[in-house]
């Protein structure tokens, strides 16, 4: 009777997220009395006081811009050209790929939605990577999603930082990665230590082999999003400090939410 | 007709008015959601037309997107919630040129991101009070790889819901000029604001 204990484990699996989620407090009560209690004039349609955007340190401004006329030039120039050439893959090869590499992620974001407190997303972090490892064959598929409804739960390590209020330091825009900060360039080397392939010896993968993979996980990445750059360059009054407001706004976002 | 029917009748007009009334009131939850969603449904109608195929009727489809826009969008409201503090110090006249130019800089910059845009699904999911007389629609746009959630800001004026503000994964689309605009006026003229949005135009 060795059946009897593994379906046990799977019918814990498949209603692991609906036990947690039952944990889940309910959500807050829109409260419509907040910001009522100041009445206007209905026809003079004065603006309301309008929430600054949040602000970044940049002290090493020339260093930034000069980092960002670089990454411009590597969009155009090289990452573009290639991942549009890339894109002749067929659509549903590149999303198995997404998927394969999204799921080596997996642990990361739930050790980092564990830290975090935030253990429903652990847990269903967990269960899509055992599901996707196992049912999905190595990732191939987002089995989790597709067949049980459990959705990604995206938590990083910089994040996990501002979680315990950890502030940017200053604003970084690092090579190839983009607009960054002190606290999460940590953030990305904290990410790239609860990476799986960066724990398999180099007898299996040789560290050109592993940036090879980095390369094609950005390239099969971009090849989905070729255009976006571009209409926010075409929108955007100064670039660099569009692109600079867009990470503080985005990343704050973030911080609040892992707070919730 | 007896009496006890004529009071029965009465009555029953009395609570048909206020029925009414109650739901003529345009503060009614669920109206600003169904505004968004209704100018949104419109503009997936156009992307869809089977009418509307090819390079030849892009000129067409965009100039639909732009009487959708204008429906949907209140731009003065979106200029002067962008400009903020500094709006005073821009004249009647040099107002209505910001209006103009950052209209159609928005237009044009997302006219072709949208256009690329079909297979897309779009879930409206909750209404959140901001204040009085504004609301935030809340949306996700389901891709095949990714989901965006999208928020549009929504004014109540003149009993219409209008887009004064859209925030996509956390960043607003005012914030993200003003912190623009404010670098410029930091030491320059509101005429410097307009130079470069005119120029910015020009290119298209």
């Amino acid at each position: 009777m060795k059946l009897i204990p593994h379906f046990i484990l799977a019918l814990v699996l498949v209603f692991l997220p609906v036990l947690l989620s039952a944990e889940e407090p309910p959500p807050a009560s829109e409260d419509y009395s907040a910001e009522t209690s100041v009445s206007e004039s209905a026809d003079e349609y004065e603006s309301e006081p309008e929430a600054e955007s949040p602000q970044i340190a940049d002290p090493l401004i020339p260093v930034n811009k000069a980092m960002f006329t670089v990454n411009d030039k590597l969009y155009f120039w090289v990452l573009k050209p290639v991942a549009q050439g890339y894109a002749h893959v067929p659509e549903d090869f590149r999303i198995v790929f997404g998927n394969i590499y999204d799921n080596l992620w997996a642990p990361s974001r739930m050790l980092n939605n564990l830290l975090q407190l935030r253990l429903k997303g652990a847990g269903n972090e967990l269960l899509r990577f055992v599901l996707n490892s196992v049912v999905g064959i190595g990732g191939c598929g987002d089995v989790a999603r597709d067949a049980f409804n459990i959705k990604k739960q995206e938590a990083d390590f910089g994040q996990t930082l501002g979680h315990y209020g950890i502030e940017h330091g200053m604003y970084l825009v690092l090579p190839v990665f983009g607009p960054s900060s002190l606290r999460d360039g940590v953030g990305l080397v904290g990410d790239q230590l609860m990476y799986p392939l960066t724990y398999v010896g180099s007898s299996h993968l040789t560290t050109t082999q592993k940036v090879e993979i980095a390369t094609h996980e950005k390239v099969n990445d971009t090849s989905f999003r070729v255009g976006d750059y571009e209409s926010f360059k075409k929108s955007a009054i100064d670039p660099y400090i569009a692109m600079r407001d867009a990470f503080v706004q985005h990343r704050k976002k973030k911080v609040d939410e892992s707070k919730q | 007709m007896s009496f006890k029917e004529e009071v029965i009748k009465k009555c029953l007009i009395g609570i048909i008015i206020t029925v009414c009334l109650i739901y003529s009131v345009p503060a009614l939850a669920g109206v600003p959601l169904d505004t968004v969603k209704g100018h949104s449904d419109k503009v997936l109608d156009v992307l869809r037309d089977p009418a509307l195929k090819g390079e030849t009727a892009k000129k067409i489809k965009k100039d639909k997107l732009r009487t959708i826009s204008e429906k949907m969008f209140d731009f003065s409201e979106l200029s002067r919630r962008t400009l903020t503090n500094n709006w005073k110090k821009f004249s009647p006249d040099q107002q209505k040129e910001f209006i103009s130019l950052y209209t159609s800089i928005l237009e044009d910059a997302y006219a072709d991101k949208i256009l690329a845009y079909s297979d897309e699904k779009i879930l409206f999911t909750k209404e959140v009070p901001l204040s009085e007389r504004t609301v935030e629609v809340q949306s996700t746009v389901i891709q095949r790889s990714t989901e965006i959630p999208i928020f549009y800001r929504v004014i109540l004026k003149d009993g219409e819901w209008r887009v004064y503000d859209v925030v996509i994964e956390g960043v607003s689309l005012i914030s993200n000029y003003r912190t623009q605009f404010k670098d410029i006026l930091a030491n320059k003229p509101p005429e410097a604001v307009l130079e470069t949005l005119r120029k910015k135009v020009g290119k298209g």
